[in-house]
């Protein structure tokens, strides 16, 4: 349903980041709200406020790495769905991420990798 | 005086992380291993700052890997340990396998290597951020003080910057830091910011 | 063709095939143009056979994924790559002379670098050099070798295997830097094995090294950070770095460790303080607001294992790093013995 509204969390302590995966995401879903957080940490919280459909996550920020904190929320949320987005491209990070039932996607952030993260959050269960 | 927006640190970090990714990724292919490497921050110096004791390296010889690259901007990447450093993670690349007389053999020739993979890595990806093509020279590898390094690359260049960047990379449960260096005249550097802006005005 | 062009062609076509230096040159899709004669001998495969067919079809028993990738990169991003003989060993597949092109014969140590080359017409072309590392060490490479066994036990203590105190130093200066540039915090334990001269005098040194070694041996086993560092700061003295440690984390650390050593059980019949050999630990702890530099920090730690020691021995310590820190603001923890 790629007309209903949406709520997506951005998740990267990059602004730059944020910003591109933004554009890109709004310019395919332009109804979606987003909702940005710049850590692990502020994440969980919004999570627990604003319930989001789905969430983009960087692994690499200040404080809690970004796959524990998607193991957190998918602990309590299954439903929601997770693209780690990442710079580290190490087999040992990509397995961790589809272990966890998110979707792995490699930075840089392009249209190209934007739409594999769309793909798993809009594609069947 | 160049001054960068928070929007350019932004943009660099962003590049120097995706490059750190790739070259992590590389050296674990290799190695067989987890690797960690990690850009923490980016410093920019300007000429009169260009000193050796801006960088982290608290040693009287370092062990360099340079690459000139040319292409929309010039500028010389150099990547500095410390000497001891430097074979050690030579050995730990290699393991434990390799006996003392091939690592003593070939330590010239896995830095020039190592240096390849992670200086390659960012520009690959500097180049496929920012839309570009950047030739290079093959890596050279050399054992050196600090500041001879410095002055005697600063002297090819017009009114020479300073980007420095530190670097933390981990093999086999050891850590190493070490440092990013790029010099490039005052002229380069404007270039290098101008695809930057056109990059972050693009999105 | 001019004449004079055509004796340089010549000449340049002599030097190509004399050189003793393997030569590919590859367009950008990875199909060869030129293959030097060192090529066809270490190959077994001529020039002729060679020229407008790729790699991956003319070395069909084997080009090594690590060129596969290097060759990709070198072709995309028109960046120059290497691959070192030790990292890689034998990309290709090529043999010492007289070539068989049998699967038993080993192929040559080979250091290869990939150069991107444009031509005068703006296409881009790829320039493949293999050196042959197959070399015996001569005399030169023995002397070297010697001063690298130097530099590498210049950090790591010959017994023990942690690292020395020269290693420290320059660990510590890192890390105490790193606090101050990220705002995390750093823990630093000084640990000291009580009434260790006894142990040697009653039950000899080799006894006391393998006391030692065991104690270095229980320490990296309880901790399981790869950025933890464990030092033996003197002879019977260590030191641990707990990067991004608070006090509570270095207290757990110093009490697994003590725990750890009531059940290693190393009996000791002359210390005061157990029937067993013990550690007394001082632990100080710095964080970006804590106003403190780096040898005031070490002080710290080493005067809270001076603490631990005098109030009795087998026991922890934790110090405040500020200088009006009185000895009340010191406190104990037994774990639990």
């Amino acid at each position: 349903m790629p007309n209903s509204i949406k709520k997506m969390l951005i998740v990267d302590d990059s602004r730059l980041s944020r910003l591109m995966i933004r554009t890109f995401i709004l310019a395919k879903r332009p109804q979606w709200l987003i909702i940005e957080a710049t850590s692990g940490d502020e994440a969980l919280q919004i999570v627990e406020r604003d319930l989001p459909d789905f969430i983009s996550m960087d692994i690499n920020m200040p404080g809690m790495l970004g796959t524990d904190a998607a193991e957190q929320i998918l602990d309590k949320h299954p439903e929601i769905r997770i693209a780690i987005f990442s710079a580290n491209i190490q087999e040992t990070q990509q397995t961790r991420a589809i272990e966890l039932g998110a979707r792995f996607v490699s930075k840089p952030v392009t249209e190209k990798t934007v739409l594999q993260a769309l793909d798993h959050f809009e594609g069947a269960v | 005086m160049i001054s960068l927006s928070e929007l350019h640190t932004d943009a660099l970090c962003e590049i120097f992380n995706i490059g750190a990714g790739r070259a992590a990724s590389s050296l674990s292919e290799i190695i067989g291993e987890e690797v960690q490497l990690s850009v923490p921050h980016v410093q920019i110096f300007p000429s009169s700052e260009i000193q050796a004791q801006k960088l982290p390296l608290d040693s009287a010889r370092v062990g360099a890997v340079r690459q000139h690259f040319s292409g929309p901007f010039d500028a010389i990447a150099m990547l500095l340990f410390t000497e001891e450093r430097a074979l050690e993670i030579v050995r730990d690349m290699m393991g434990s396998h390799v006996s003392l007389a091939e690592l003593a053999e070939f330590e010239q020739d896995a830095m020039c290597e190592l240096g390849n993979i992670i200086l390659n890595a960012c520009l690959s990806a500097m180049a496929d951020l920012l839309g570009l093509t950047l030739q290079s020279t093959l890596p050279q590898y050399t054992v050196d003080s600090p500041e001879f390094l410095l002055q005697n690359i600063t002297g090819e260049i017009d009114q020479p910057v300073m980007m420095a960047l530190h670097i933390d990379l981990t093999i086999e449960k050891r850590q190493t830091q070490g440092c990013l260096v790029f010099l490039l005249s005052t002229s380069s550097l404007k270039e290098f910011l101008s695809h930057i802006d056109a990059f972050i005005t693009g999105i | 063709m001019n004449p004079a062009t055509h004796v340089q062609n010549l000449v340049w076509n002599s030097i190509w095939n004399a050189i003793n230096l393997g030569l590919i040159l590859i367009d950008d899709q990875g199909v060869v143009v030129l293959w030097n004669d060192w090529v066809s001998e270490h190959s077994g495969i001529t020039e002729k056979q060679a020229v407008g067919q790729t790699l991956e079809s003319l070395f069909t028993d084997g080009l090594g994924a690590s060129f596969k990738i290097a060759m990709q990169n070198a072709l995309t991003y028109k960046l120059p790559v290497v691959l070192s003989s030790i990292l890689h060993r034998s990309p290709l597949p090529l043999y010492p002379l007289p070539c068989t092109r049998k699967k038993q014969q080993a192929r040559i140590h080979q250091s290869v670098s990939l150069t991107p080359i444009i031509t005068p017409d703006g296409t881009h072309q790829c320039l493949i050099q293999i050196t042959d590392t197959s070399v015996s060490f001569t005399r030169e490479h023995m002397l070297k070798l010697h001063s690298k066994q130097l530099s590498i036990d210049a950090t790591t203590d010959g017994l023990t295997g942690a690292y020395n105190r020269r290693y420290f130093n320059e660990r510590f200066k890192a890390e105490f830097g790193r606090v101050n540039r990220q705002g995390t915090p750093l823990a630093l334990l000084m640990l000291d094995i009580d009434y260790f001269k006894d142990y040697n005098d009653f039950y000899g040194h080799p006894a006391g090294d393998r006391v030692l070694i065991r104690i270095v041996e229980l320490m990296k086993s309880q901790l399981n950070r790869t950025t933890d560092v464990v030092t033996r700061y003197g002879g019977e003295e260590f030191a641990i770095l707990l990067p991004d440690c608070e006090l509570e984390g270095a207290r757990a650390v110093a009490q697994k460790i003590q725990h750890a050593m009531l059940k290693l059980n190393i009996p000791h019949a002359k210390s005061n303080a157990a029937g067993r050999v013990t550690l007394s630990i001082g632990i100080a702890t710095h964080s970006v607001n804590s106003n403190c530099d780096a040898h005031l920090l070490l002080n710290t730690a080493d005067t809270a294992l001076y603490t631990a020691k005098h109030e009795g021995r087998n026991r922890i310590r934790y110090l405040l790093t500020q200088n009006e820190m009185s000895k009340d603001t010191a406190y104990l923890i037994d774990a639990g013995l």
